[in-house]
Protein backbone atom coordinates (compact mmCIF):
# COMPACT_ATOMS: atom_id res chain seq x y z
CA UNK A 1 0.00 0.00 0.00
CA UNK A 2 3.06 2.56 1.23
CA UNK A 3 4.95 1.32 -2.03
CA UNK A 4 2.24 2.47 -4.38
CA UNK A 5 1.32 5.63 -3.17
CA UNK A 6 4.92 6.32 -3.14
CA UNK A 7 5.23 5.29 -6.91
CA UNK A 8 1.45 7.13 -7.18
CA UNK A 9 3.12 10.43 -6.29
CA UNK A 10 6.30 9.91 -7.95
CA UNK A 11 4.62 9.81 -11.00
CA UNK A 12 2.56 12.25 -10.90
CA UNK A 13 5.56 14.70 -9.88
CA UNK A 14 7.54 13.47 -12.98
CA UNK A 15 4.78 14.31 -14.96
CA UNK A 16 3.91 17.86 -13.63
CA UNK A 17 8.02 18.67 -13.60
CA UNK A 18 7.92 17.21 -17.36
CA UNK A 19 4.96 19.04 -18.48
CA UNK A 20 6.03 22.26 -16.59
CA UNK A 21 9.82 22.50 -17.84
CA UNK A 22 8.28 21.75 -21.68
CA UNK A 23 5.74 24.74 -21.23
CA UNK A 24 8.62 26.81 -19.79
CA UNK A 25 10.75 26.20 -22.85
CA UNK A 26 8.24 26.54 -25.47
CA UNK A 27 6.58 30.14 -24.26
CA UNK A 28 10.10 31.32 -23.51
CA UNK A 29 11.65 30.28 -26.91
CA UNK A 30 8.83 31.69 -28.59
CA UNK A 31 8.15 34.82 -26.73
CA UNK A 32 10.37 37.26 -28.77
CA UNK A 33 8.23 35.95 -31.93
CA UNK A 34 5.18 36.45 -30.90
CA UNK A 35 5.73 39.84 -29.39
CA UNK A 36 7.05 40.74 -32.49
CA UNK A 37 4.02 39.87 -33.93
CA UNK A 38 1.55 41.74 -31.50
CA UNK A 39 4.12 44.77 -32.05
CA UNK A 40 3.34 44.33 -36.01
CA UNK A 41 -0.42 43.95 -34.99
CA UNK A 42 -0.53 47.59 -33.54
CA UNK A 43 1.46 49.07 -36.37
CA UNK A 44 -1.12 47.11 -38.94
CA UNK A 45 -4.13 48.95 -36.79
CA UNK A 46 -2.66 52.44 -36.64
CA UNK A 47 -2.33 52.26 -40.55
CA UNK A 48 -5.95 50.85 -40.57
CA UNK A 49 -6.35 53.78 -38.74
CA UNK A 50 -5.06 56.44 -41.25
CA UNK A 51 -7.20 54.71 -43.83
CA UNK A 52 -4.62 52.66 -45.18
CA UNK A 53 -6.03 49.49 -47.14
CA UNK A 54 -3.70 46.64 -45.39
CA UNK A 55 -5.22 43.67 -47.65
CA UNK A 56 -3.97 43.10 -50.91
CA UNK A 57 -6.62 43.56 -53.25
CA UNK A 58 -6.08 40.41 -55.37
CA UNK A 59 -5.34 38.24 -52.46
CA UNK A 60 -7.16 39.20 -49.55
CA UNK A 61 -4.02 38.76 -47.54
CA UNK A 62 -2.60 41.04 -44.86
CA UNK A 63 0.35 43.56 -46.34
CA UNK A 64 3.98 42.17 -45.60
CA UNK A 65 5.86 42.93 -42.17
CA UNK A 66 8.06 44.94 -44.69
CA UNK A 67 5.86 46.97 -46.04
CA UNK A 68 4.45 47.71 -42.90
CA UNK A 69 7.54 49.11 -41.76
CA UNK A 70 8.31 51.01 -45.15
CA UNK A 71 4.94 53.03 -44.30
CA UNK A 72 6.64 53.56 -40.70
CA UNK A 73 9.65 54.53 -42.10
CA UNK A 74 8.67 56.62 -45.07
CA UNK A 75 5.31 58.43 -43.91
CA UNK A 76 4.52 58.02 -40.24
CA UNK A 77 6.53 59.70 -37.55
CA UNK A 78 5.73 59.16 -33.87
CA UNK A 79 6.02 61.31 -31.14
CA UNK A 80 5.54 61.28 -27.39
CA UNK A 81 3.35 64.09 -25.79
CA UNK A 82 3.86 65.06 -21.70
CA UNK A 83 -0.34 65.49 -21.33
CA UNK A 84 0.18 68.03 -18.51
CA UNK A 85 1.92 70.53 -20.68
CA UNK A 86 0.77 69.50 -24.07
CA UNK A 87 4.21 69.19 -25.73
CA UNK A 88 6.44 66.78 -27.87
CA UNK A 89 9.01 65.35 -25.00
CA UNK A 90 12.30 63.96 -25.85
CA UNK A 91 12.97 60.45 -27.05
CA UNK A 92 15.07 59.71 -23.82
CA UNK A 93 11.82 60.79 -21.65
CA UNK A 94 9.47 58.24 -22.94
CA UNK A 95 8.53 55.93 -20.46
CA UNK A 96 5.98 52.76 -20.95
CA UNK A 97 4.30 53.19 -17.37
CA UNK A 98 3.82 56.73 -17.63
CA UNK A 99 2.29 55.98 -21.29
CA UNK A 100 -0.15 53.30 -19.51
CA UNK A 101 -1.00 55.56 -17.21
CA UNK A 102 -2.11 58.25 -20.16
CA UNK A 103 0.44 60.87 -18.17
CA UNK A 104 2.50 60.67 -21.80
CA UNK A 105 0.95 60.35 -24.95
CA UNK A 106 2.01 59.01 -28.20
CA UNK A 107 1.26 60.50 -31.54
CA UNK A 108 1.40 59.47 -35.21
CA UNK A 109 1.60 61.63 -37.84
CA UNK A 110 1.05 61.02 -41.54
CA UNK A 111 3.32 62.73 -43.38
CA UNK A 112 3.07 63.24 -47.50
CA UNK A 113 5.49 65.58 -49.22
CA UNK A 114 7.12 67.25 -45.72
CA UNK A 115 3.75 68.02 -44.25
CA UNK A 116 0.98 66.51 -41.81
CA UNK A 117 -2.09 65.24 -43.21
CA UNK A 118 -3.70 63.08 -40.54
CA UNK A 119 -2.83 62.30 -36.83
CA UNK A 120 -3.53 59.28 -34.96
CA UNK A 121 -3.96 58.16 -31.25
CA UNK A 122 -4.16 55.34 -29.36
CA UNK A 123 -7.63 54.93 -27.53
CA UNK A 124 -8.88 52.28 -24.76
CA UNK A 125 -10.48 52.15 -22.08
CA UNK A 126 -13.49 50.28 -20.58
CA UNK A 127 -16.12 48.11 -22.34
CA UNK A 128 -18.22 45.65 -20.07
CA UNK A 129 -15.76 42.78 -19.47
CA UNK A 130 -12.49 44.24 -20.99
CA UNK A 131 -10.30 46.83 -21.40
CA UNK A 132 -10.48 47.58 -25.37
CA UNK A 133 -8.07 48.84 -27.52
CA UNK A 134 -7.51 50.93 -30.40
CA UNK A 135 -6.26 53.85 -32.24
CA UNK A 136 -8.16 56.83 -33.36
CA UNK A 137 -7.08 59.00 -36.81
CA UNK A 138 -8.31 62.35 -37.17
CA UNK A 139 -8.07 65.11 -40.56
CA UNK A 140 -6.08 67.77 -40.55
CA UNK A 141 -8.43 69.77 -39.24
CA UNK A 142 -7.71 67.96 -35.88
CA UNK A 143 -11.50 67.76 -35.35
CA UNK A 144 -12.83 65.22 -37.94
CA UNK A 145 -12.54 61.86 -36.90
CA UNK A 146 -10.56 59.75 -40.44
CA UNK A 147 -10.65 56.61 -38.87
CA UNK A 148 -10.47 54.37 -36.30
CA UNK A 149 -10.00 50.95 -35.24
CA UNK A 150 -10.84 48.40 -31.85
CA UNK A 151 -8.39 45.71 -32.34
CA UNK A 152 -7.89 44.01 -29.19
CA UNK A 153 -11.26 43.58 -26.32
CA UNK A 154 -12.70 40.54 -24.50
CA UNK A 155 -16.10 41.53 -24.91
CA UNK A 156 -18.89 39.26 -26.04
CA UNK A 157 -18.86 37.73 -29.62
CA UNK A 158 -21.77 39.04 -31.59
CA UNK A 159 -22.55 41.61 -28.96
CA UNK A 160 -19.82 44.19 -27.77
CA UNK A 161 -17.35 41.88 -29.84
CA UNK A 162 -19.10 43.60 -32.79
CA UNK A 163 -16.87 46.93 -32.11
CA UNK A 164 -14.16 45.24 -33.63
CA UNK A 165 -16.20 45.13 -37.05
CA UNK A 166 -16.08 47.14 -40.20
CA UNK A 167 -19.98 47.99 -39.90
CA UNK A 168 -19.25 49.73 -36.43
CA UNK A 169 -15.98 51.38 -37.22
CA UNK A 170 -16.82 52.94 -40.81
CA UNK A 171 -19.92 55.06 -38.90
CA UNK A 172 -16.96 57.39 -37.40
CA UNK A 173 -15.27 58.60 -40.44
CA UNK A 174 -16.53 62.05 -40.62
CA UNK A 175 -18.12 62.36 -37.37
CA UNK A 176 -16.76 65.06 -35.53
CA UNK A 177 -14.87 65.50 -31.80
CA UNK A 178 -15.95 69.81 -32.12
CA UNK A 179 -18.53 71.78 -31.89
CA UNK A 180 -19.40 75.00 -33.92
CA UNK A 181 -17.58 76.48 -30.60
CA UNK A 182 -14.04 75.00 -30.96
CA UNK A 183 -15.08 73.09 -27.51
CA UNK A 184 -14.29 69.18 -26.96
CA UNK A 185 -18.07 67.46 -27.53
CA UNK A 186 -19.00 64.62 -25.49
CA UNK A 187 -19.12 62.00 -27.70
CA UNK A 188 -22.54 59.64 -28.06
CA UNK A 189 -22.82 55.87 -29.02
CA UNK A 190 -26.40 55.71 -29.28
CA UNK A 191 -28.51 53.01 -28.55
CA UNK A 192 -31.56 52.66 -30.81
CA UNK A 193 -29.72 54.45 -33.86
CA UNK A 194 -28.84 58.30 -34.22
CA UNK A 195 -31.64 58.61 -36.54
CA UNK A 196 -34.42 57.76 -34.37
CA UNK A 197 -32.80 59.96 -31.68
CA UNK A 198 -31.65 62.82 -33.91
CA UNK A 199 -34.05 63.10 -37.09
CA UNK A 200 -32.21 65.84 -38.36
CA UNK A 201 -28.31 63.60 -37.78
CA UNK A 202 -26.30 64.39 -35.39
CA UNK A 203 -22.23 64.68 -36.47
CA UNK A 204 -20.98 64.28 -32.82
CA UNK A 205 -22.60 60.31 -32.57
CA UNK A 206 -22.69 57.18 -34.25
CA UNK A 207 -25.51 54.06 -34.04
CA UNK A 208 -24.70 51.91 -30.90
CA UNK A 209 -25.00 47.97 -31.09
CA UNK A 210 -28.22 45.92 -30.22
CA UNK A 211 -27.46 44.34 -26.88
CA UNK A 212 -24.53 45.86 -25.62
CA UNK A 213 -25.33 49.49 -24.40
CA UNK A 214 -22.56 49.22 -21.99
CA UNK A 215 -19.95 48.54 -24.24
CA UNK A 216 -21.10 51.37 -26.60
CA UNK A 217 -21.10 54.06 -23.70
CA UNK A 218 -17.54 53.03 -23.01
CA UNK A 219 -16.33 53.60 -25.96
CA UNK A 220 -18.15 56.96 -26.39
CA UNK A 221 -16.84 57.83 -22.68
CA UNK A 222 -13.24 56.92 -23.78
CA UNK A 223 -12.73 58.30 -27.08
CA UNK A 224 -14.52 61.69 -25.59
CA UNK A 225 -11.63 61.17 -22.88
CA UNK A 226 -8.94 60.50 -24.79
CA UNK A 227 -9.61 63.33 -27.37
CA UNK A 228 -9.99 65.61 -24.55
CA UNK A 229 -6.40 64.70 -23.47
CA UNK A 230 -4.62 65.42 -26.49
CA UNK A 231 -6.64 68.46 -27.49
CA UNK A 232 -4.37 70.69 -25.31
CA UNK A 233 -1.57 69.93 -28.15
CA UNK A 234 -3.47 70.12 -31.16
CA UNK A 235 -4.83 73.70 -30.12
CA UNK A 236 -1.44 74.65 -29.63
CA UNK A 237 -1.00 73.30 -33.77
CA UNK A 238 -4.07 74.70 -34.53
CA UNK A 239 -3.26 77.93 -33.10
CA UNK A 240 -0.26 78.74 -35.41
CA UNK B 1 -8.52 -6.72 -33.50
CA UNK B 2 -8.87 -4.32 -35.67
CA UNK B 3 -7.41 -4.23 -38.43
CA UNK B 4 -5.02 -0.72 -39.24
CA UNK B 5 -7.38 0.01 -42.14
CA UNK B 6 -10.10 0.24 -40.43
CA UNK B 7 -8.79 1.73 -36.97
CA UNK B 8 -8.46 4.64 -39.65
CA UNK B 9 -11.31 4.33 -41.55
CA UNK B 10 -13.75 3.59 -38.79
CA UNK B 11 -14.60 6.98 -37.68
CA UNK B 12 -14.12 8.35 -41.19
CA UNK B 13 -17.63 7.34 -41.56
CA UNK B 14 -19.22 4.70 -39.58
CA UNK B 15 -18.25 5.66 -36.16
CA UNK B 16 -17.78 9.25 -36.99
CA UNK B 17 -16.73 11.35 -34.01
CA UNK B 18 -19.05 14.46 -34.95
CA UNK B 19 -22.13 12.84 -37.05
CA UNK B 20 -22.69 9.45 -35.17
CA UNK B 21 -21.21 10.12 -31.21
CA UNK B 22 -22.03 13.66 -31.42
CA UNK B 23 -18.79 14.79 -29.77
CA UNK B 24 -16.57 18.31 -30.77
CA UNK B 25 -19.35 20.49 -31.82
CA UNK B 26 -18.89 23.37 -29.93
CA UNK B 27 -16.07 24.07 -32.03
CA UNK B 28 -17.48 22.32 -35.07
CA UNK B 29 -20.25 25.24 -34.86
CA UNK B 30 -18.11 28.12 -33.59
CA UNK B 31 -14.89 27.50 -36.13
CA UNK B 32 -17.02 27.31 -39.87
CA UNK B 33 -17.55 30.71 -40.64
CA UNK B 34 -14.92 30.12 -43.39
CA UNK B 35 -12.65 27.43 -44.33
CA UNK B 36 -9.39 29.06 -43.16
CA UNK B 37 -10.05 28.79 -39.70
CA UNK B 38 -11.56 25.39 -40.09
CA UNK B 39 -8.61 24.00 -41.90
CA UNK B 40 -6.31 25.69 -39.21
CA UNK B 41 -8.72 24.75 -36.41
CA UNK B 42 -8.63 20.51 -37.96
CA UNK B 43 -4.68 20.92 -38.26
CA UNK B 44 -4.74 22.14 -34.26
CA UNK B 45 -6.87 19.11 -33.39
CA UNK B 46 -5.27 16.31 -35.53
CA UNK B 47 -1.55 17.30 -33.39
CA UNK B 48 -3.16 17.12 -30.40
CA UNK B 49 -5.28 14.02 -30.54
CA UNK B 50 -2.55 11.93 -32.79
CA UNK B 51 0.36 12.90 -30.36
CA UNK B 52 -2.28 12.71 -27.02
CA UNK B 53 -2.75 9.22 -28.10
CA UNK B 54 0.62 8.28 -29.07
CA UNK B 55 1.74 9.67 -25.57
CA UNK B 56 -1.00 8.32 -23.36
CA UNK B 57 0.04 4.65 -24.73
CA UNK B 58 3.30 4.56 -24.37
CA UNK B 59 2.69 5.38 -20.57
CA UNK B 60 -0.16 3.28 -20.14
CA UNK B 61 1.76 0.36 -18.34
CA UNK B 62 3.09 3.26 -15.92
CA UNK B 63 0.24 5.46 -15.45
CA UNK B 64 -1.76 4.73 -11.67
CA UNK B 65 -5.02 4.00 -12.57
CA UNK B 66 -6.46 6.38 -9.56
CA UNK B 67 -4.64 9.27 -11.70
CA UNK B 68 -5.10 7.86 -14.85
CA UNK B 69 -7.55 10.94 -16.17
CA UNK B 70 -5.30 13.85 -14.11
CA UNK B 71 -2.61 12.05 -16.04
CA UNK B 72 -4.37 12.18 -19.64
CA UNK B 73 -5.42 15.75 -18.77
CA UNK B 74 -2.30 16.86 -18.06
CA UNK B 75 -0.60 15.23 -21.38
CA UNK B 76 -3.80 17.01 -23.44
CA UNK B 77 -3.58 20.27 -21.58
CA UNK B 78 -0.20 20.79 -22.14
CA UNK B 79 -0.43 19.56 -26.28
CA UNK B 80 -2.62 22.43 -26.27
CA UNK B 81 -0.93 25.18 -24.80
CA UNK B 82 2.00 24.26 -26.90
CA UNK B 83 -0.51 24.28 -30.18
CA UNK B 84 -1.48 27.85 -29.07
CA UNK B 85 1.73 29.53 -28.43
CA UNK B 86 2.99 27.68 -31.75
CA UNK B 87 -0.43 29.83 -33.62
CA UNK B 88 0.65 32.81 -31.59
CA UNK B 89 4.32 33.26 -32.64
CA UNK B 90 3.39 32.00 -36.43
CA UNK B 91 -0.31 32.96 -37.55
CA UNK B 92 -1.16 35.64 -34.90
CA UNK B 93 -4.21 36.63 -37.04
CA UNK B 94 -5.92 33.33 -37.30
CA UNK B 95 -4.79 32.60 -33.65
CA UNK B 96 -6.98 35.36 -33.10
CA UNK B 97 -9.81 34.64 -35.05
CA UNK B 98 -9.47 30.84 -33.17
CA UNK B 99 -9.72 32.86 -30.01
CA UNK B 100 -10.45 30.47 -27.29
CA UNK B 101 -11.32 27.61 -29.38
CA UNK B 102 -7.53 26.31 -29.53
CA UNK B 103 -7.20 26.36 -25.86
CA UNK B 104 -10.89 24.53 -25.37
CA UNK B 105 -9.69 21.62 -27.53
CA UNK B 106 -8.51 20.33 -23.92
CA UNK B 107 -12.12 20.07 -22.74
CA UNK B 108 -13.14 18.81 -26.41
CA UNK B 109 -14.74 15.06 -25.84
CA UNK B 110 -12.87 13.67 -29.07
CA UNK B 111 -8.90 14.41 -27.40
CA UNK B 112 -10.01 12.75 -23.64
CA UNK B 113 -12.47 10.21 -25.67
CA UNK B 114 -9.76 8.61 -27.70
CA UNK B 115 -7.27 8.57 -24.95
CA UNK B 116 -9.57 6.67 -22.35
CA UNK B 117 -11.78 4.21 -24.63
CA UNK B 118 -8.61 3.55 -27.09
CA UNK B 119 -4.94 4.76 -26.17
CA UNK B 120 -5.00 3.86 -22.85
CA UNK B 121 -5.04 -0.17 -24.01
CA UNK B 122 -3.15 -0.17 -26.91
CA UNK B 123 -0.17 -0.14 -28.06
CA UNK B 124 1.69 3.41 -29.72
CA UNK B 125 0.81 2.27 -33.76
CA UNK B 126 -2.59 1.64 -33.11
CA UNK B 127 -3.05 4.62 -30.77
CA UNK B 128 -1.56 6.54 -32.94
CA UNK B 129 -3.82 5.53 -36.14
CA UNK B 130 -6.83 5.91 -33.57
CA UNK B 131 -5.85 9.15 -33.58
CA UNK B 132 -5.28 9.87 -36.75
CA UNK B 133 -8.35 8.38 -38.41
CA UNK B 134 -10.74 10.52 -35.63
CA UNK B 135 -8.92 13.85 -36.46
CA UNK B 136 -9.42 13.02 -40.33
CA UNK B 137 -13.22 12.63 -39.50
CA UNK B 138 -13.42 15.55 -37.28
CA UNK B 139 -12.12 17.63 -40.12
CA UNK B 140 -13.70 16.41 -43.07
CA UNK B 141 -17.07 17.20 -41.09
CA UNK B 142 -15.38 20.81 -40.12
CA UNK B 143 -14.55 21.57 -43.69
CA UNK B 144 -17.38 20.18 -44.83
CA UNK B 145 -19.63 22.46 -42.67
CA UNK B 146 -16.98 25.29 -43.28
CA UNK B 147 -17.72 24.84 -47.44
CA UNK B 148 -21.21 25.30 -46.88
CA UNK B 149 -20.95 28.06 -44.72
CA UNK B 150 -18.44 30.07 -47.18
CA UNK B 151 -20.44 29.51 -50.22
CA UNK B 152 -23.37 30.38 -48.52
CA UNK B 153 -22.46 33.10 -46.68
CA UNK B 154 -19.98 34.85 -48.35
CA UNK B 155 -20.39 33.51 -51.83
CA UNK B 156 -16.44 32.90 -51.26
CA UNK B 157 -14.68 29.28 -50.75
CA UNK B 158 -11.27 29.26 -48.84
CA UNK B 159 -11.32 32.76 -49.84
CA UNK B 160 -11.70 32.61 -53.97
CA UNK B 161 -14.84 33.85 -55.33
CA UNK B 162 -17.36 30.43 -56.35
CA UNK B 163 -20.63 33.01 -57.21
CA UNK B 164 -20.85 35.55 -58.98
CA UNK B 165 -19.88 38.79 -57.66
CA UNK B 166 -23.48 40.31 -57.15
CA UNK B 167 -24.64 37.60 -54.49
CA UNK B 168 -24.85 39.39 -51.36
CA UNK B 169 -24.37 36.45 -49.09
CA UNK B 170 -26.39 34.97 -46.46
CA UNK B 171 -26.26 35.87 -43.36
CA UNK B 172 -27.77 32.65 -41.34
CA UNK B 173 -25.32 30.75 -42.71
CA UNK B 174 -22.82 32.94 -40.95
CA UNK B 175 -24.12 33.08 -37.85
CA UNK B 176 -24.25 29.77 -35.25
CA UNK B 177 -28.32 28.59 -36.81
CA UNK B 178 -26.59 28.18 -39.73
CA UNK B 179 -23.94 25.93 -38.75
CA UNK B 180 -26.63 24.03 -37.11
CA UNK B 181 -28.51 23.55 -40.14
CA UNK B 182 -25.96 22.53 -42.20
CA UNK B 183 -24.50 20.19 -39.20
CA UNK B 184 -27.87 18.51 -39.02
CA UNK B 185 -28.23 18.08 -42.64
CA UNK B 186 -24.88 16.60 -43.06
CA UNK B 187 -25.99 13.60 -39.95
CA UNK B 188 -28.86 13.28 -41.75
CA UNK B 189 -27.71 12.54 -44.89
CA UNK B 190 -24.37 10.22 -43.16
CA UNK B 191 -26.78 8.43 -41.14
CA UNK B 192 -29.45 7.54 -44.02
CA UNK B 193 -26.02 6.40 -45.84
CA UNK B 194 -24.64 4.57 -43.08
CA UNK B 195 -27.65 3.24 -41.64
CA UNK B 196 -27.05 4.40 -38.55
CA UNK B 197 -30.04 5.50 -36.40
CA UNK B 198 -32.47 4.33 -33.85
CA UNK B 199 -35.60 3.74 -35.54
CA UNK B 200 -38.42 3.32 -32.54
Amino acid sequence: MQKADRQLITFALTICVTCSVLLSAIAAGLKERQERQVELDRKMNVLIAFGVDTRDAETGRRISAERVEQYFSEQIREVVLDAESGREIAPEDVDLVAIREKRQLPLFKWEEDGEVQKYAFPTSGQGLWSTIYGFLALERDLATIAGITFFRHGETPGLGGEVDRSWFQEQFVGKRLLDDDGAPVRFQVVKGGVENRYPDGNEHAVDGISGATITGDGVARFVTEDFRRYNKFFETIRGS
Amino acid sequence: MATAKKIISDPLSDNNPITIQVLGICSALAVTVQMETAFVMACALTAVLTSSNVIISLLRNHIPSRIRMIVEVSVIASLVVIVDQVLRAYLFELSRQLSIFVGLIITNCIVMGRAEAFAIQNPPGKSFMDGLGNSLGYSVILLLVASGREILGSGTWYGLNVLPQNYLGNGLAVLAPGAFLILGVIIWVQRTVTNNFKDD
